[in-house]
């Protein structure tokens, strides 16, 4: 049994080298670096450290660790950056103002902090499908977090929308739970990795709607009927299920930086190759940031390659 | 075998002994394990907070023999948890079922908020309109222990027990008390239900918790 000290805030101080907006892997790296070249570091998270990574069931891929829950990973990271020095508080950023020789941020409740460096770790949501009923049963049968609400569907009948890593990997958890696992992709085969492919195609309780889209949720209270339309006929068929696990990508949470550094159209923050953004002494790290391969360990790196270049830069 | 590791013991006794002012008494009512399979590692849990923190006291109640104190605390199911602050007033603070996994970071949240008496999340706007409420509030937050969006639910909701000695905020485990939750129809956490007619789900910034409040009273 875990007992997890993810949010305790602890006092902070009103000045800090580096604060982090954000306390997912790439953060808690960050931390790990900073505080190792003497800078002091705040990271603010508003919900958990480890951010995505307690949304994970099961890690594969990050070396060192042939298979680590999600949420073990996360609490081993900050552990680390804790006994290093790092300082956390649980509190949500609302708004970043620019200077010259600092930045300074305003968390919900009123208080402002400054920042020599400011490292934008905002990460990623899951991205909606935007069809009929989506809302309407959001939470009544229709979920994002498989980690979450998936003993809700226990010996129940369930879909997975999407066919990327983090699919896969909410399909295998939910079919340790649930009674069966439909997989619904538009596409005719996977994007997710081999490894995950083999564990999928190999587990009898996972089953597979290929070419397919939502076209719209139906129910009276709780979800009842998903509306599935083939990509290529165009054929639609109602089919009946208890639950729908939404995993279809990411989108960045970048809204209250868009106008202070520059965004791609889909919101991602663009750096250099140090991680510095369109304004001196604001970094971006992780998901939120405009890369090719969004993982732990590239988050991590991020973390890394920010902090050496600001040393350098800013405090040197 | 203590259920805390030694790097958490130790980082709690240093938290405890920083930032716990006054006592803060828990109090943990339990049934037999054979209909109460969370009841033990629930009193463990707390008798080892109790012991890592000099101001924390733990005292466990029995629901079958302690009936006239289960009664007075209005103590519905078990595993519960209540905490009382320094003088011994009932804090409104309740939760049904184990806080483990991310949830036990709410309990500690809740020992230091009641200890040092400040509910810092709110701001002076905020916590004025809580104390304005003079009408019974009843808020129960469906949670799951692997949830990491539900601490922030349970401590708006906590906090606002401390403030308002009208509130009382539980914390509900869905896994524990089923039948509950299919009640309230929770497919996904958190899931709050005030004064049992009002409900949203997700966990809210402070402002809109404190909007959702007043909805459920009906009108702000």
């Amino acid at each position: 049994m875990l007992f997890d000290l993810g949010s305790i805030s602890e006092r902070v101080a009103e000045r800090y080298d580096v604060i982090t907006v954000g306390g997912g892997p790439s953060a808690l790296a960050a931390a790990i670096y900073a505080r190792r070249m003497g800078l002091s570091i705040l990271v603010t998270e508003k919900a958990i450290e480890g951010g995505q990574l307690n949304l994970t069931t099961t890690i594969d891929n990050y070396p060192g660790f042939s298979n680590i829950r999600g949420e073990e990973l996360a609490a081993k990271m900050k552990d680390h950056a804790r006994q290093l020095g790092a300082e956390f508080l649980n509190g949500v950023v609302t708004k970043i103002e620019k200077h010259d020789e600092y930045h300074t941020i305003m968390l919900q409740d009123g208080k402002a902090i400054l920042a020599n460096v400011i490292l934008l770790a905002m990460g990623a949501n899951p991205k909606k499908l935007n069809v009929p009923g989506e809302k309407e049963f959001t939470a009544r049968g229709v979920s994002y977090c498989a980690t979450c609400d998936g003993y809700f569907f226990k010996d129940k009948h369930v879909m997975v929308i999407g066919g990327g890593d983090t699919a896969m990997n909410e399909a295998l958890h939910l079919s340790r739970i649930a009674k069966s696992v439909t997989v619904v992709h538009r596409r005719d085969k996977l994007r997710a990795v081999k490894a995950l492919q083999d564990k999928v195609f190999s587990n009898d309780a996972i089953s597979f709607e290929w070419n397919s889209i939502v076209d719209r949720f139906e129910g009276s209270s709780q979800l009842e009927f998903v509306v599935l339309k083939n990509v290529k006929t165009g054929e639609k068929k109602r089919v009946k299920t208890d639950g729908v696990f939404v995993a279809i990508g990411l989108s960045p949470n970048s809204d209250i930086v868009r106008n202070i550094v520059k965004t791609d159209e889909n919101g991602y923050i663009l750096t250099d190759e140090n991680m510095e953004t369109s304004v001196p002494r604001i970094y971006a790290i992780g998901d939120a940031r405009k890369k090719s391969l969004r993982q732990i360990v590239t988050a991590v790196a991020d973390g890394a390659l920010a902090i050496a270049n600001a040393f350098e830069k800013y405090f040197a | 075998m203590p259920l805390l590791g030694e790097k958490d013991a130790n980082y709690l006794r240093k938290t405890f002994s920083e930032q716990l002012l006054s006592n803060v008494k828990l109090l943990v009512f339990v049934d037999d394990p054979s209909v109460c399979e969370y009841c033990d590692p629930t009193q463990q849990i707390l008798e080892e907070l109790a012991e890592l923190g000099e101001k924390i006291e733990t005292t466990v109640y029995n629901v079958k023999t302690d009936k006239a104190t289960a009664g007075m605390y209005k103590v519905e199911m078990t595993p519960a948890i209540v905490i009382l602050n320094d003088s011994g007033k009932d804090t409104g603070i309740r939760f049904y079922g184990i806080p483990s996994g991310h949830e036990f970071s709410s309990l500690i949240q809740d020992i230091i908020m009641v200890s040092s008496g400040n509910v810092s999340f709110f701001n002076e706007d905020l916590s004025k309109k809580i104390r304005s409420i003079n009408t019974p509030v009843k808020i129960r937050v469906f949670v799951t222990p692997s949830c990491p969006y539900c601490p922030k639910a349970v401590i708006e909701a906590h906090g606002a027990a401390i403030l308002n000695e009208h509130i009382t905020a539980e914390m509900i485990e869905a896994n524990e008390f089923p039948e509950l939750s299919m009640k309230y129809g929770v497919s996904s956490v958190p899931h709050t239900v005030i004064n049992e007619r009002h409900s949203f789900v997700g966990a809210y910034p402070e402002t809109a918790f404190v909007s959702e409040l007043f909805k459920a009273l009906g009108g702000m």
